[in-house]
């Protein structure tokens, strides 16, 4: 007679617990992350169960925590395989450095915004306008990157105040690239007050972008960002109807600010960028840096009330995503890259190492090199923790590979770091140095006191809870994600 | 500066200090945390600022939850810190060895 095994044949053996990460939320459920970061969330029950083992084939727990790789049978190493190679997938941001190179030509402006994070100068133009020859050393600098393909973005005060130097140095850059092979794009960050037709005419022959600042509508943007004439917004309205004319819709984009005027604001805001047919919106807080700290902006709202901000705005653009028109809303789209892929990030913020040097160098006005952006602008406020070095007597080796450097990304890494390390959004978050030390007085910073923290976890988890309970606002989230 | 005083007892067998470091850095902010042993394990006497935003027992209720988190956290690296440094092997071994 055939027989059976008998049921304990069936059992299977005891899966492996695999390494995992969890955030306790306020309803008291967790998020739980894989080594790569895919989130499930679990109630403090299914947690404890998966941790003490207590999971088996068919009682639910088991198929969710397996396919998030959770768990994994003994004899199954395909799985440890698989999150091996999508690890070395997302860190390979680390073989490609340094894609972003950022010009401050000039540190003049004709703006007086008191939220300025860059300390613009509005005199002399010898003392704070980049030279030819500092910008040569600079562009010798950046081409000796390893990375084929590099952007350089020109920055101020306002660049076009030095655009007889943008012009210089595009033309330079192309002819040094030539022979080694290497692909240069170019973006200017202006406020588009001195966009004119020259101007247009050489950002079309040399395909440059346009990237400006509009922080919303007239009374808003023009309260914000004051110049002489108060005329901020029209110049910059007219400057972005022109570009998107002359050059195409998509070489124009727009950033704003938050600033406490913001706050009640989000839809006037949101709507100011449908009406000039921006492809999208970035809704960022303001950064504690310049004149945002010496006039005491930055003080005047907190983590709590600019994630409230977020949230009005972003439920207002999944709205207008539902009409049928794209319009993203880009930090959410570079987060949700993040999670819902294992690309790596070009975006310097989200990344941990951090992008300082690796992912970004600024050369300043006067030669010095800097780790971030953010890094001069702490440099104007005469805090000199980020210069890496000058164009004078430094090498792209001698930056990348200098004591300063390795310093600041090893000691700031969230890998190790307490609290992040074990936090369920650290595959998808990032160090921030610079905003640690500006605001702690320590790269690392700690991170229950840390703005930066509390709003990245605002927004994770805003878009996870949207992604797992909101079939329609999760369609639309993950139509913003690049493939 | 404090107004209140918590104290709480944890036993050396069931609570490790690490465990109770760790939440005492995650309190950071909410009230200040002091380790002392004691004769059972740890006390830890939480400081209440005179100007906390919320009460004393919600900074008790806090702090347990995030003795308990730890602690599971622990457990977690204990069980999976041998699979954690193969899976790492996996990705960037190769690295290290063509380096």
């Amino acid at each position: 007679m055939a027989g059976f095994n008998g049921p304990e044949h069936y059992v299977p053996l005891k899966s492996a617990l695999l390494p995992l990460r969890f955030e306790r939320r306020a309803d008291g459920d967790y998020f739980v992350a894989n080594i790569v970061g895919d989130i499930i969330r679990l109630t403090e029950s299914e947690l404890s169960k998966l941790i003490e083992g207590d999971v088996i084939p068919g009682d639910g727990l088991y198929e969710r925590a397996y396919s998030a790789h959770l768990i994994a049978p003994p004899d199954e190493k395909a799985k440890l395989q698989l999150l091996a190679l999508r690890l070395r997938s997302r860190y390979e941001f680390l073989s490609q450095s340094t894609a972003l190179h950022i010009f401050v030509v000039t540190l003049r402006c004709e703006h007086s915004c008191p939220y300025c994070q860059v300390s613009r100068q509005n005199t002399d133009k010898q003392l704070f306008d980049m030279s030819q020859d500092t910008a040569e050393k600079a562009l010798a600098i950046a081409l000796q990157s390893p990375t084929q393909r590099l952007k350089i973005e020109f920055q101020g005060g306002e660049p076009l105040l030095n655009f007889e130097l943008i012009k210089w140095i595009v033309c330079r850059a192309k002819e040094l690239a030539r022979p080694l092979s290497k692909v240069v794009d170019f973006v200017i960050a202006s406020n588009l007050a001195l966009l004119d037709d020259d101007i247009l005419a050489f950002c079309k022959t040399h395909d440059i972008l346009l990237s400006t600042s509009l922080d919303g509508p007239a009374d808003l943007h023009n309260k914000n960002r004051p110049r002489p004439g108060g005329n901020s917004h029209e110049l910059a309205v007219r400057g972005i109807k022109r570009a998107q004319e002359y050059l195409g819709r998509d070489c124009v984009g727009a950033l704003m600010t938050t600033s406490e005027s913001s706050l009640p604001r989000a839809r006037d805001i949101i709507d100011a960028y449908l009406e000039l047919d921006l492809d999208g919106i970035f809704l960022r807080p303001l950064s504690p840096y310049g004149f945002a700290v010496k006039t005491k902006w930055i003080r005047k709202y907190d983590a709590r009330r600019w994630l409230s901000f977020y949230e009005e705005g972003l439920e207002y653009i999944l709205d207008i995503n539902r009409t049928g028109r794209r319009f993203p809303e880009f930090y959410a789209g570079l987060i949700l890259q993040r999670m819902l892929t294992d690309q790596p990030t070009s975006y310097v913020d989200l990344r941990s190492p951090a992008g300082a040097g690796l992912g970004a160098l600024i050369y300043n006005y006067d030669g010095r090199i800097f780790a971030s952006d953010e890094g001069r602008m702490l440099a104007e406020m005469d805090d000199d923790a980020f210069e890496l070095g000058h164009v004078d007597r430094d090498t792209f080796r001698s930056i990348l590979l200098s004591d300063r450097l390795l310093e600041l990304v090893g000691r700031s890494l969230t890998q190790t770091a307490p609290a992040c390390s074990d936090c369920a959004f650290e595959a998808h978050c990032g160090a921030d140095p610079v905003y640690h030390h500006a605001t702690q007085g320590d790269v690392l910073g700690i991170k229950p006191i840390s703005e930066f923290c509390a709003r990245q976890k605002g927004v994770m988890t805003l878009l996870l809870d949207k992604l797992m309970n909101n079939p329609d606002d999760a369609k639309i989230l993950r139509s913003w994600v690049r493939h | 500066m404090s107004d209140t005083e918590l104290s709480l007892e944890f036993s050396r067998e069931s609570y490790s200090l690490s465990a109770l470091q760790a939440a005492a850095y995650r309190l950071i902010g909410t009230a200040n945390c002091r380790i002392e042993p004691s004769e059972a394990g740890w006390t830890c006497i939480l400081e209440q600022p005179s100007n906390a935003a919320i009460a004393a027992a919600d900074i008790r209720s806090r702090f347990l939850i995030f003795v308990s988190d730890e602690v599971m956290r622990e457990r977690v690296e204990t069980k999976t810190e041998a699979v954690r440094n193969l899976i790492l092997a996996l990705a960037f071994g190769g690295l290290a060895a063509s380096n």
